[in-house]
């Protein structure tokens, strides 16, 4: 079985991670650059190739037009729902979408699940290349406030990748899950998730049960549009504004010096997390420079009111787990924003006790991802996830009210069974609207899909059809009807109002596994290449040397064969037979390396006394 | 929009409550054997669909209202290890829908029996002597008056507010109304007292083995109960929103 994975697939830096069975413990696994962040960019070159990751993120400058990113909020919307997000974002949408937003990158569209798709593409390769071998099976995390279209987007983007998704985790569980998996006595975690462009605040209950431990949400809560960009924002506000004063210069129509201005003072929001003061060094068009000394005072000051922002939806996450705030035992703190000093000191204040700082909070939420992954495939039983559906799901009723079934923050799996009949006689059919939310009217909640139940023509009243709703485990819907006066069971084809539907899921997906094992192979193949040019460069060198001649003739007809082999082998695309020659190769020039080893040695202690070695 | 009509929820007989307990009556579906308790085969150990035997029987519970929290907490927690959809990862499609039935229908049911008013209100749709989310909202007699008052405050409250009227105008008024809201949260409390007798008399007929007659009548007692508990409660509830409106 292939390893399986855990995938922080987030809005602005995406994570892998794996539970190392050396350590026992979860990692996260490096990208070519070094670093295990991996933007959440995606970029279509010039010749149609698609480019993912940091490459991509180079391009948001030169190719804008051509790259995305924060594709995560697109994600299971709407074109109605992100005239938002327009305002902030520079989405191109394509005129021709509908009910699954295409975004125009270049001359081509895609759908944010494909978008998503290649982000974990990207990721999942790293993988590959540290396992040397394919990834197919993954944990995925999402927003505990995502709703059903949101995650089922995100499952289509797993399968785009090529993944086989065992399960979707909420962030905030995941990150408790990272914790304290020992260290779990009864106690009650706040998690609290402050990161580039979103907040989220969860009050999870942590139950040491006699088989493991047991993690249960009991609240969430959060704002979609606040993290660590508006105090990006802030920053950039208050130099511009400086320069505008000082030198009456707009750098309005400079993007690319905006850019790195905004650079500039992110730098500065780092450096002030441990420093007490730094000064920002910024060189301006036409030689000027803006040097700006910044204190800590100062910055929390500036950015005080974001971070006050945080405590609201905190303060509402206590009052629906019925909880006071001391009442909890321990914060976890996840999300770049929280190593802001200030940040730490406010949520210490809330919540009367000092956060959970010790793992990387920007890495928690993946390392949390793979400790399910390896739960689920593993079969090790010393944790279970009750995860709650964070959204209430009713359907419309006469009228457009809404009857909820499931309520809010009900741990799922959750179902809920309402019976139907015909109003008028001879109808064939009874239209169902499914919707999510809290809302009293149907067009104030978010509509999930919309389905048809058919009837045998008969009088009003007369038909009498149970339908059972399930969120399962993933916080995804399903439906299934049943004719109580037939006893015959019926699926239901839900079209979902948002989200793709299944023969476009096919299709992208016959696309992209061809591509995905294509990829896989060609990595593969190229490095192989790689290795063997450089084997072959010093199997030659080594038979070149004059300690060669020691070998006999049998050997040195073996070596030569070797060689040919995986010339020839290499010059074909199937890496396995590189790999394999390589082998050979290796096995028949031993003694070959021996005897170059035995003369080197030798040369090295010439004219040494035995006392000095 | 919706053409069908949501059909008031018919009385147990009518009810296929298929998804709610242990011990299905056919055979085992893998292999063959009897069914044992537990949602789980005795024989192969394989997990079984769902049976009939309602939301007490799923925690292998008698049909008591008497319910100790921390227990049914523990066989809760239980329960989920066995049969959340995670230990079904690598099982067959059949299973996997099992398991998540079993765990949806075991959530549901932790639900409804957690909270003893719910807990009660599900005794009583069980047993079709009260309609799912049907409660009957008239003032129960001995109540007419103080109702009648304090329907009149609270309109003399919005429309003094409506006339811009607050502070002094309005401090005697709310003063009137916190007095009846504490009125009636004290009749609450001894409404709940009720309640609690009218538990332990159900569970006195069902552990004596009582006759449907004296159960019905202990079904009928409770019913009135919840119903006059949900009438205050709303009253209560009102009161304090016209409160907090005006504050």
């Amino acid at each position: 079985m292939s390893k399986a994975v855990g995938i922080d697939l987030g809005t602005t830096f995406s994570l892998i991670a794996w539970m190392n069975p050396a350590s026992g413990k979860p990692e996260c696994i490096p990208g070519p650059y070094g670093t295990t962040l991996c933007p959440s960019v995606v970029s279509l070159d010039v010749d149609g190739r698609v480019v993912a990751g940091e490459a991509a993120r180079r391009r948001l400058l030169t190719q804008p037009a051509r790259t995305i990113y924060s594709a995560k909020r697109l994600m299971g919307r709407g074109v109605e729902d992100v005239e938002d997000e327009l305002k902030i974002f520079p989405f191109r949408i394509d005129p021709e979408s509908r009910n699954v937003i295409r975004v125009r990158l270049g001359d081509r569209a895609f759908t944010p699940p494909e978008v998503s798709g290649y982000i974990l593409r990207e990721v999942k390769g790293w993988a590959e290349e540290y396992f040397h071998e394919p990834v197919t099976r993954a944990v995925i995390t999402v927003p505990a406030y995502f709703n059903d279209a949101q995650r089922q987007a995100t499952k289509d983007a797993g399968r785009l990748a090529g993944l086989e998704v065992l399960r979707l985790v909420n962030e905030p569980t995941a990150a408790a899950l990272a914790y304290g998996l020992d260290r779990a006595q009864r106690g009650r975690v706040a998690v609290y998730d402050f990161g580039g462009g979103t907040f989220d605040i969860s009050i999870l209950k942590l139950i040491a049960a006699g088989e493991g431990d047991i993690y249960q949400v009991l609240s969430t809560c959060g704002d979609t549009h606040l993290g660590g960009d508006d105090i990006d924002n802030r920053l950039l506000d208050l130099a511009r504004e400086e320069i505008l004063r000082d030198w009456g210069l707009d750098l309005a129509p400079h993007s690319q010096v905006l850019q790195e201005l905004r650079k500039a003072m992110i730098a500065a929001k780092h450096e002030l997390s441990d420093a007490e003061e730094t000064t920002v060094r910024f060189l301006l068009p036409e030689g000027m420079a803006y040097v700006r000394r910044l204190t800590r005072e100062e910055f929390e000051a500036l950015i005080g009111p974001i971070v006050e922002r945080t405590l609201a939806p905190a303060r509402q996450a206590l009052r629906d787990a019925k909880l006071k705030p001391e009442e909890i035992d321990e914060v976890v703190m996840v999300g770049g924003s929280t190593r802001i000093p200030l940040v730490r000191r406010r949520v210490e204040e809330l919540f009367r006790r000092p956060p959970h700082v010790e793992l990387d909070p920007d890495e928690v939420v993946a390392l949390g991802a793979a400790v399910q992954a390896h739960i689920l495939t593993t079969g090790v039983e010393n944790a279970l996830l009750l995860d709650v559906t964070p959204l209430s799901l009713g359907i419309e009723t006469m009228g457009g009210v809404v009857a909820k079934l499931i309520p809010c923050n009900s741990t799922i799996p959750a179902s809920a069974e309402e019976l139907f009949t015909t109003g008028v006689d001879n109808q064939t059919g009874i239209d169902l609207h499914v919707l999510q939310g809290e809302r009293e009217l149907a067009r104030d909640c978010r509509s999930l899909a919309r389905f048809r139940l058919p009837v045998e023509p008969g009088l009003a009243g007369l038909a009498r059809i149970e339908v059972r709703f399930t969120i399962d485990a993933n916080g995804i819907l399903q439906v299934r009807a049943k004719d109580l006066r037939t006893g015959e069971e019926r699926s239901i084809d839900v079209q979902p109002s948002y989200g793709l539907a299944e023969p476009e899921i096919e299709r992208m997906l016959i696309e992209s596994i061809d591509f995905a094992e294509q990829d896989f192979a060609v990595r593969q193949l190229i490095e192989a290449r790689n290795e063997s040019e450089s084997i072959l460069r010093a199997a030659e060198k080594s038979l070149a040397d004059p300690q060669s001649a020691e070998l006999d003739s049998g050997e040195r007809a073996r070596i030569d064969a070797a060689i040919a082999a995986l010339r020839l082998a290499s010059e074909g695309e199937d890496y396995r037979q590189v790999r394999a020659r390589i082998e050979d190769l290796n096995r028949e020039t031993m003694h070959l390396a021996e005897l170059l080893m035995n003369r080197a040695i030798a040369s090295a202690l010439e004219g040494k006394r035995v006392a000095d070695i | 929009m919706t053409s069908g009509l949501r059909f008031p929820t018919p009385g147990i007989d009518e009810r296929t409550d298929m998804h709610a307990s242990p011990s299905p009556s056919t055979a085992c579906w893998n292999c063959g054997g009897a069914p044992g308790p537990g949602h789980f085969c005795a024989a192969c150990g394989k997990i079984q669909p769902p049976g009939d035997g309602g939301y007490f029987a799923f925690f292998a519970l008698p049909e008591k209202l008497g319910v100790d929290r921390e227990d049914l907490e523990r066989r809760y927690l239980a329960l989920s290890w066995k049969l959340h959809p995670d230990n079904f990862v690598r099982a067959g499609e059949y299973e996997r829908n099992c398991s998540l039935e079993l765990s949806s229908a075991l959530n549901d049911a932790y639900r409804a029996l957690c909270d003893p008013v719910s807990r009660a209100e599900y005794l009583l749709e069980r047993h079709g002597v009260r309609k799912e989310g049907q409660t009957k909202q008239q003032a129960p007699p001995e109540l007419l008056e103080e109702v009648f008052e304090l329907n009149e405050w609270l309109d003399e409250l919005r429309s003094a507010r409506e006339a811009g009227s607050r502070g002094a105008e309005t401090s005697e008024l709310r003063e009137r109304l916190e007095g009846a809201r504490q009125a009636f949260e004290e009749k609450l409390a001894a409404v709940d007292a009720e309640l609690g007798a009218g538990f332990a008399e159900w569970d006195a007929a069902t552990d004596g083995g009582a006759g449907d007659a004296a159960r019905g009548r202990a079904m009928a007692r409770l019913n009135e109960v919840l119903n006059r508990r949900s009438y205050i409660r709303n009253l209560v509830a009102s009161v304090t929103r016209e409160l907090e409106n005006d504050a």
